[in-house]
């Protein structure tokens, strides 16, 4: 279930990439978009009625149901990629406000 | 000598240059050559880093296949930093990320690791177009890069939910010999095969090259038109092989949306007046026709065509590059009788455009002629008279553009200064594409056994 939330979100991301000619909110779209891919990753690891996957005094046999660690570590790389773009598509929106004097697509001329 | 070296040394550096700009430069330089040396020290074989047993811990696989895509990728980015370092030298340290990405992307045989590298190199590459000062359109490549490599970690995070392993080589093995039907791996392989798309440049996925690429600089259009595109076909060529194998209803939408790209690369630089636009629509071009090479499984011919293009349009775009800067134009008409006063400049020009349209004498010719023979004689009629139509009209632009650029009309002639190093790069690449193109037995010396991971994963898992 929670997958098809994710996938919703991505839709919604696309969504505002292709119909938004705002840059800062073409930016917003694409977090939306990351988010969205965050989620799917860690819903590949989820188990029902799994726990954390950390071996205590208590919870120290393998044969109890863990969740997937693995797409919780590739998710804080992913989120760790996606700030660096973001912090870098910004930048360069600072760069195209300094330049046009807008943040609308349609108002800018480079040719 | 260990394959992590090439990542480890430029990335450090890259943290060392921040902290002198002074040493930035030289640290630059060094670090290229330094990695071009270390190729050769490097013995063949699975890297296991971290002491993690593959498929467990992140592996890089050195083979043949990605000694010579080291060599050809790191040559030329030592080339063009050498050309460029005076007059980029504030984008070192970029450069020496760039080159870590770059490797990183050559070497790695962990998917995930390839998102983390294809990040990595694409982060460098959207700071490298900023040198264009257009930042619409390094906004434009950094929405689509980014885009790109999010529908790569979602075709990924989809196999990986099937097969539970990230590793290539376990990757294409728990594929081979589980019951999963290949209708099912149509989704995963078709996001992953977008992702990558973005990023050579493929048909339809390409709407940031042209603003990229029509105000490139003698460092951003060598970087991207030729280092990135290089490095990129070769990422593709290695999953292309031995991962995606595409098969049935993919593999037609695969080799039509490859042809289309064709098609339409070459109309787009046929119909085009600008010198930089009819270069990049014939990358285009040229990347379409490389990867379905790799599609068909023509694989040397299909990295000796990537090398020849990587050559070729390095000397293209820093002729056309330089000459834009100097005129503050890239109009063909602007650029008459440009060569008649760079007749060495002209030369070089006209050998690799030569060679790019795949004429005699040429290595360009030795390529065409071999791949549309494989492709022949494998049943492909339809791409061969696709290509041949395409290579006459990429003839008529490319004879078109060198006869402008070569004569003028008696108007006022341009002058504009090579200096000794471009004219020593031309000189030398000229002399390869005209000896591999008269001498031809080196390149019989490779077959498609260059690419390894099949034969890794033989040993692997059947001793």
């Amino acid at each position: 279930m929670i997958q098809y939330a994710a996938i919703l979100l991505m839709m919604i991301g696309l969504y505002g990439l292709l119909t938004n000619r705002n840059v800062v909110k073409i930016v917003i779209s694409l977090n939306v978009l990351e988010i969205g891919l965050n989620i799917f990753i860690i819903s590949i690891g989820f188990v029902y009625n799994g726990i954390a996957p950390i071996i205590t005094s208590t919870n120290n046999s393998s044969a109890l149901l863990f969740v997937d660690p693995l797409p919780q570590a590739l998710v804080l790389t992913a989120i760790v990629i996606g700030v660096g773009t973001t912090a870098l598509g910004l930048a360069i929106v600072k760069n195209i406000f300094s330049k046009y004097k807008t943040l609308e697509i349609d108002e800018m001329e480079e040719n | 000598m260990s394959a992590v070296l090439l990542i480890a040394i430029p990335l450090l550096a890259a943290f060392l240059s921040i902290l002198s700009k002074k040493i930035a430069p030289v640290l630059l330089l060094l670090v290229g050559l330094a990695n071009i040396v270390l190729i050769f020290f490097v013995p063949s074989g699975i890297v296991v880093i971290g002491g993690f047993d593959l498929p467990y811990g992140i592996n890089l696989f050195f083979d043949t296949y990605a000694m010579v895509s080291l060599l050809v990728v790191n040559g030329l980015f030592f080339i063009v930093t050498l050309l460029n370092v005076i007059e980029y030298k504030k984008m070192s340290s970029i450069l020496l990320v760039a080159l870590a990405g770059l490797n990183g992307l050559l070497l790695t045989g962990d998917l995930f690791n390839l998102f983390v590298f294809l990040e990595i190199a694409g982060i460098a590459a959207y700071l490298i177009t900023t040198t264009n000062k257009k930042p619409l359109s390094t906004f434009n490549y950094l929405v689509m890069g980014a885009l790109g490599s999010i529908f790569y970690l979602f075709g990924l995070m989809v196999l990986y939910g099937m097969f539970g392993t990230l590793n290539l080589m376990d990757m294409i093995h728990a594929i081979q010999t589980s019951s999963v039907a290949y209708t099912s791996l149509i989704l995963p392989f078709f996001f992953m095969f977008i992702g990558l798309g973005v990023e050579a440049k493929l048909l339809p996925f390409n709407a940031w090259a042209k603003g990229i690429l029509k105000h490139s600089n003698t460092l951003s259009g060598p970087m991207i038109a030729s280092i990135y595109a290089a490095t990129i076909s070769f990422v593709f060529g290695r999953l292309i092989t031995n991962l995606f194998q595409f098969e049935g209803k993919l593999l037609l939408v695969v080799t039509l949306l490859l042809i289309v790209g064709v098609v339409i690369g070459e109309a787009m630089a046929f119909a085009s007046t600008k010198a930089r636009e009819i270069l990049l629509y014939s990358s285009i071009s040229q990347a379409c026709i490389t990867i379905l090479l790799f599609v068909n499984g023509i694989i040397i011919w299909a990295v000796y065509l990537v090398i020849a293009n990587a050559l070729s349009k390095l000397v293209l775009y820093l002729v056309v590059n330089k000459a834009a800067k100097e005129i503050k134009n890239d109009e063909v008409d602007s650029l008459r009788g440009l060569f008649a006063q760079n007749m060495l400049v002209g030369l070089a020009f006209t050998v690799a455009a030569l060679s790019v349209m795949g004429l005699p004498l040429f290595v360009g010719f030795v390529i065409k002629l071999n791949y549309l023979t494989h492709l022949a004689l494998g049943g492909q009629l339809l791409i061969v008279g696709l290509i041949l139509v395409s290579s006459v009209v990429e003839g008529i632009y490319f004879v078109k553009l060198l006869f402008k650029l070569w004569f003028n009309k008696g108007e006022e002639k341009i002058n504009v200064k090579f200096n000794i190093s471009y004219k020593l790069v031309f000189a030398i690449i000229t002399l390869a594409i005209v000896v591999f193109g008269v001498y031809t037995k080196p390149l019989g010396e490779f077959d498609n056994g260059i690419d390894a991971v099949q034969d890794q994963i033989e040993v692997i898992y059947n001793g």
